[in-house]
This record gives C-alpha cells, sequence and structure tokens, in this order.
C-alpha cells in the first residue's frame, strides 16, 4: 500500500474514532451532537482521499466524489433537524440566550 | 495501514454502540445510530482501498449506505417532534 493513501486512512480513522470518543464523554445531547456530526464527515472525507490515490480508476474516483458531496451536504441537515426536534424534549445546559424559543412566542 | 485504520473504526464503532445502547433519551440513540453508520462507511471505504482494484462495487455500496443513513435520520427526527411528550 502507498504511503501517502495509508497515512490518510489512518488520519480519517482516527478522525472517526475521536467523534465516537466525543459522543462517549459529552454531557448533554447537543455537545454529543456536535462531537457524533462533524469528525466523522471530516474522516470520511480524508479516507475517500486515500482510497482514490489507492484505487486510481476514474469510476471509482468519481463515485468517491460523489459521496464526499452527498456526505458533507447531508450531514448538517440530519444534524439540523435532529436537534431541532429534541430540543423541547431533553435536558439541555443552554446558555441564557435561546432565540429560537424567544421567535417562536413572539408569533 | 490499513489493518491499524481498520483497528481505530472499531474503537470508533463500539463507543458509538455504547450511545445507542445506553441513550439515555431517544436523540441520544440517533445520535449513536447515525454516528455507527457513519462508521460503517468509512470501514467499507478503508476495505475498498485494502483491495486495489479488485474492490469490485464495494464504493458504489457506501453510495447507497450514505443516502439510506441520511433518510433514516431525517424520518426519526420528524417522528420524534410529532411525538411531543
Amino acid at each position: 500500500m502507498n504511503t501517502l493513501s495509508g497515512l490518510f486512512l489512518i488520519a480519517g480513522s482516527a478522525f472517526a474514532m475521536i467523534g465516537g470518543i466525543g459522543s462517549v464523554r459529552f454531557p448533554d445531547l447537543l455537545s454529543r451532537m456536535h462531537a457524533a456530526a462533524k469528525a466523522p464527515t471530516l474522516g470520511l472525507v480524508l479516507v475517500a482521499i486515500g482510497a482514490a490515490i489507492e484505487i486510481g480508476t476514474t469510476l471509482a474516483i468519481t463515485t468517491l466524489i460523489l459521496v464526499v458531496i452527498l456526505q458533507l451536504l447531508s450531514s448538517p441537515v440530519g444534524a439540523h433537524a435532529l436537534s431541532r426536534a429534541s430540543r423541547r424534549q431533553v435536558v439541555i445546559s443552554l446558555d441564557d440566550v435561546d432565540d429560537l424559543s424567544r421567535d417562536e412566542e413572539s408569533d | 495501514m490499513s489493518a491499524a485504520a481498520l483497528v481505530l473504526l472499531f474503537v470508533g464503532a463500539g463507543c458509538f454502540m455504547y450511545r445507542l445502547l445506553r441513550g439515555p433519551s431517544l436523540p441520544d440513540r440517533v445520535v449513536g445510530l447515525d454516528g455507527l453508520l457513519s462508521i460503517i462507511v468509512i470501514a467499507i471505504i478503508v476495505l475498498a482501498a485494502r483491495l486495489g482494484s479488485g474492490s469490485g462495487s464495494a464504493i458504489e455500496t457506501v453510495l447507497v449506505a450514505v443516502l439510506v443513513g441520511f433518510v433514516g435520520t431525517v424520518a426519526l427526527a420528524r417522528f420524534i417532534e410529532r411525538r411531543g411528550d
């Protein structure tokens, strides 16, 4: 295996592992979501770069680019939908600024 | 080197599995499920890179898994929002 692609694979896997550790260690839902949504996405980008270097065929590279674009689009949308849906139902240690509740009350 | 990457992914998958099984609330379990699917996607890409040009259609499998994971997360979020307890 190529050294450069191996380093990309290990770096991406390490980011995914850091996301998992963050989802265990952080105290409340939004912090866990912060760790679990962003770190594996960066890990996927790095691993896709490593696999594209390693495999090298045009079909694999174009499919990996498509996978990365879809993950970069869908991960924030999914995290936003989940955090907005669960905001009233779980205890979240927010600051004293809660703009979304204020906007809904003023309607 | 891909073996070391798979060991790291195994540790991350164990952490997300803990969050999926332990909870404590339903959104926490959804976070664990979403992260576990991300780990699986990354592991399939690492295995495809390990197999090199003989990996067949493993990358196409990843494309389907990303889309199914997105639809599943959004559907569970709508369910949590509508449940309203």
